[in-house]
């Protein structure tokens, strides 16, 4: 057993778990017989051969890759920012137990609010710019992160508390060496469910407020009745969240290769 | 006529063996090549019969339980229930698996569970009394409306053999069912499978790597050994009859038995 | 006895916060320490209630939401469901539709909307779009699961009591794949109040989401605000009722008791 390349190794392992390409047969059927059947020009079902064309319009005019880099950036960073932000809280949370019970059921209040419903207020009180959109991604991402660090920080098992105070570590080595690592895969977890719920919220800012990025394309696109760059767009976007959510997937299974293994992820 | 309702004493049934298997051999597929698991297996089990099979890990036992319940199928050899051939799960045999709680049907009550081999078949007055008697049989009346996941490990296995004996069935398959309870759970969970046999009249052909339960418990024990597995030896067991947990087992026959079948087995290879 | 047991079980620290922040917040804004322009008092939300509720203009709002989401919900548990089942019992249909299935759950639902303008308008239709293919996943995904994950060993039981195809199906997958299909069914139900905002924010000017809109270019954030609380309230009924329900049918889930 080598384990000089393990990126390899796990590289491999995810390749072979990703289902069958022969699953995909269903999807491509669908667009072979959408270009197949489309003779006329219809404004409301172009062939997909026009949805490539339209994309290449946009990518011309030179407003495709601004609006695809505005929409990642802000997505990253949203995260980033929930990450630190939501780990640090949910850390606070999960170590001082006392604490956690105080503030749970105003959580448990704020959770309650679905991400989307919270943009309206964030408008409202920052406007229409960068800054606003980006602080509601943060609100979005925040929630499963925090949750889910807080919860594993709660759950560090008593035995490894016990192991820190015999060894007489010092709290900050204690929350360095045991807590932090313990919760790492909690907090991976809570990114991937983050991330569609983070795609959403800027999505949806986008085409409510038009500020730049792919769901402003795509709103205006529909306003002009562009409909093959509104079809074009809507599979560049599948494409965007699938390209997201593998590499997120290989990220993670190649960060937790040193954790043991889980039986069953708790799904949300 | 329903196949559950033919079938009424298990001992009316015709003198030949309950069971017979002619040089059974079984292959199984294990990523892309055959694996021969038990080879040559014959031998015969009688009616009202408790037959115990014994061996190390790895000889089969289980996959020869599996044939003779006709979920594997043979590779070559046959087995006879009845002196009919099988073709799949025969009529009057009943599996009874080692993780119970796997097997019997957690959103059912105790009762519906006991019921389920049978609710298809039979009416209701006979589907009710036959729930009692089986109930009854294995001492769980009171927790006739408790689910599974209630109840105790040893309890819930009674469950599953209570399912089984409703259907009365002329053989039982047991694949240790009793390796996953403690001692003293184990111990009355003998006494009362014995005493089972002796008010029903049922054939037993009992799986164990538990020697000593080997011995309390058959009338004939037959050793597995190899890979693949052959069968060894069949032993006579010759203890009086009812068995005590105590004094049967501080007989010096008990224990000359005993040490037979260790020798049987054989050493690690 | 009793009655001690009940009072100690409050969350008397959380509770003390949660009113402590609200008469804080209150105080704040009152006195004129927090002034912004837009963060109303928490009086003033109560009486945004009362207005909306008072001019009739809340009960319609909600009835069409909650009207989106059963439609949505209801389809996607029917479609999801029968799919799960054939896609669970037939390794050769999963073969075939896995990876669509993959490629498409990551669809973001919103991203529909615009398509759903283009051919629907400003329509409940334009609801349903966005709302149908995220809500399926998780009953579809879980419906999958839960057949699959049926114990070998039931099947073994099946076959040693010779149960036919068809019993096999109903009296054993059926039920045990229940537990993690109604876990899918809450999910979906979630997920369907929060797209129906969502859709009713950009794709169809009726119901809750387009009052959260409306009230916050109409710059009363008083309004907005209860609009966003009642969103909130109708999720956290949504999902006891759903828990309740699971509770009364399937009294011998275990699994499914206080679970969240």
């Amino acid at each position: 057993m080598t384990y000089s390349r393990p990126w390899r190794q796990y590289f491999t392992l995810v390749v072979e778990a990703l289902p069958s390409a022969r699953g995909l047969l269903p999807l491509v059927a669908l667009l072979v017989a959408w270009q197949l059947l489309q003779t006329g020009n219809s404004p409301y079902f172009p062939p997909p051969s026009d949805w490539w064309n339209g994309l290449m319009l946009l990518a011309k005019s030179g407003r495709l890759y601004p609006a695809l880099s505005a929409t990642t950036i802000t997505l990253l960073l949203g995260l980033a920012v929930a990450v630190v932000i939501g780990t640090g809280i949910g850390l606070l949370i999960g170590v001082f137990p006392r604490f956690s019970r105080a503030v749970g059921p105003l959580l448990e209040f704020l959770r309650a609010i679905p991400p989307p419903a919270v943009v309206p207020v964030a408008i409202l009180f920052m406007g229409y710019d960068e800054r606003m959109k980006l602080t509601v991604v943060v609100l979005a991402a925040i929630w499963p992160i925090l949750l889910n660090t807080s919860s594993a920080a709660e759950r560090v098992h008593p035995l490894l508390l016990d192991v820190a105070r015999s060894f007489r570590l010092s709290a900050v080595d204690r929350m360095r060496l045991i807590i932090l690592p313990s919760v790492v895969p909690a907090v991976l977890l809570g990114i991937r469910v983050a991330l569609p719920v983070a795609i959403v919220v800027t999505l949806l800012v986008e085409i409510l407020t038009s500020i730049e990025g792919i769901g402003a394309l795509m709103i205006g696109a529909q306003r002009n009745f562009q409909s093959p760059q509104v079809y074009g767009l809507l599979v560049l976007i599948g494409l965007f969240g699938l390209l997201v959510n593998n590499v997120f997937a290989v990220f993670e299974a190649i960060l937790l290769r040193r954790w043991p293994p889980k039986t069953q992820s708790e799904m949300f | 006529m329903s196949s559950a309702e033919k079938r009424s004493d298990p001992s009316e049934k015709a003198a030949g063996p309950a069971f017979e298997c002619r040089s059974v051999t079984v292959e199984l597929l294990h990523k892309f090549s055959r694996k021969r698991i038990i080879e040559d297996i014959s031998f015969l089990v009688r009616s009202g019969e408790f037959l115990t099979i014994v061996g190390r890990s790895g000889t089969g036992k289980t996959t020869l339980l599996r044939a003779m319940g006709g979920l594997t199928p043979t590779a070559s050899g046959s087995v006879l229930v009845h002196g009919k051939q099988l073709d799949g799960p025969p009529d009057d045999v009943v599996l009874v698996f080692q993780d119970y709680s796997n097997a019997l049907l957690q959103w059912r009550t105790v009762t519906a569970n006991v019921a389920f081999g049978i609710e298809r078949s039979l009416d209701r007055g006979e589907i009710e009394q036959r729930v009692h008697d089986a109930l009854a049989l294995v001492g769980l009346e009171n927790n006739a409306e408790d689910y599974p996941w209630q109840l105790s490990g040893g309890m819930q296995q009674r469950v599953q053999i209570a399912r089984a004996l409703a259907l009365r069935p002329a053989v039982m398959l047991m694949d240790e069912p009793f390796a996953a309870l403690d001692a003293m759970t184990k111990a009355s969970m003998q006494d009362e499978l014995l005493r089972v046999r002796d008010r029903t009249g049922t054939s037993f052909v009992f799986i164990t790597h538990d020697i000593e339960e080997a011995v309390y418990l058959g009338d004939r024990i037959a050793v597995l050994k190899g890979s693949p597995g052959r069968i060894e030896q069949i032993f006579e067991i010759g203890l009086p009859a009812p068995r005590d947990q105590l004094s049967t087992r501080q007989l010096p026959k008990f224990l000359e038995y005993r040490y037979a079948v260790h020798q049987a087995i054989g050493r690690h290879a | 006895m009793r009655k001690n047991n009940f009072i100690a079980r409050i969350n008397w620290p959380g509770t003390a916060v949660f009113v402590f922040v609200g008469l804080a917040w209150e105080a704040a804004v009152g006195s004129g320490l927090l002034e912004y322009e837009y963060l109303p008092a928490p009086s003033a939300i109560a009486l945004g209630f009362g207005e909306l509720a008072g001019q009739g203009i809340l009960a319609p709002d909600i009835a069409h939401t909650l009207m989106s989401v059963a439609i949505g919900w209801t389809v996607a548990i029917v479609l999801g469901i029968s799919l799960g089942f054939l896609l669970g019992l037939s390794p050769t249909a999963r073969r075939y539709s896995l990876a669509s299935i993959e490629v498409l759950r990551p669809m973001p639902g919103v991203a529909f909307a615009p398509v759903g303008l283009l051919l629907f308008g400003f329509s409940l239709k334009t609801e349903m779009v966005v709302t149908i293919l995220p809500v399926l996943w998780p009953v579809l995904v879980n419906t999958i699961g839960g057949v699959t994950g049926v114990h070998q060993r039931l099947y073994d039981v099946g076959r040693t009591f010779r149960l036919s195809r068809k019993d096999t199906i109903l009296r054993i997958i059926l039920p045990a794949a229940m537990p993690p299909i109604v876990v899918g069914a809450r999910i979906s139900l979630g997920l369907a109040l929060v797209l129906a905002v969502v859709a009713e924010m950009v794709g169809n000017p009726e119901g809750l989401g387009y009052g959260i809109v409306r009230e916050q270019q109409a710059l009363r954030p008083d309004l907005m605000f209860a609009y966003i609380v009642t969103v909130g309230f109708i999720g956290i009924a949504l999902n006891a009722a759903m828990l309740a329900l699971a509770e009364a049918l399937f009294p011998s889930f275990r699994q499914l008791r206080g679970g969240q």
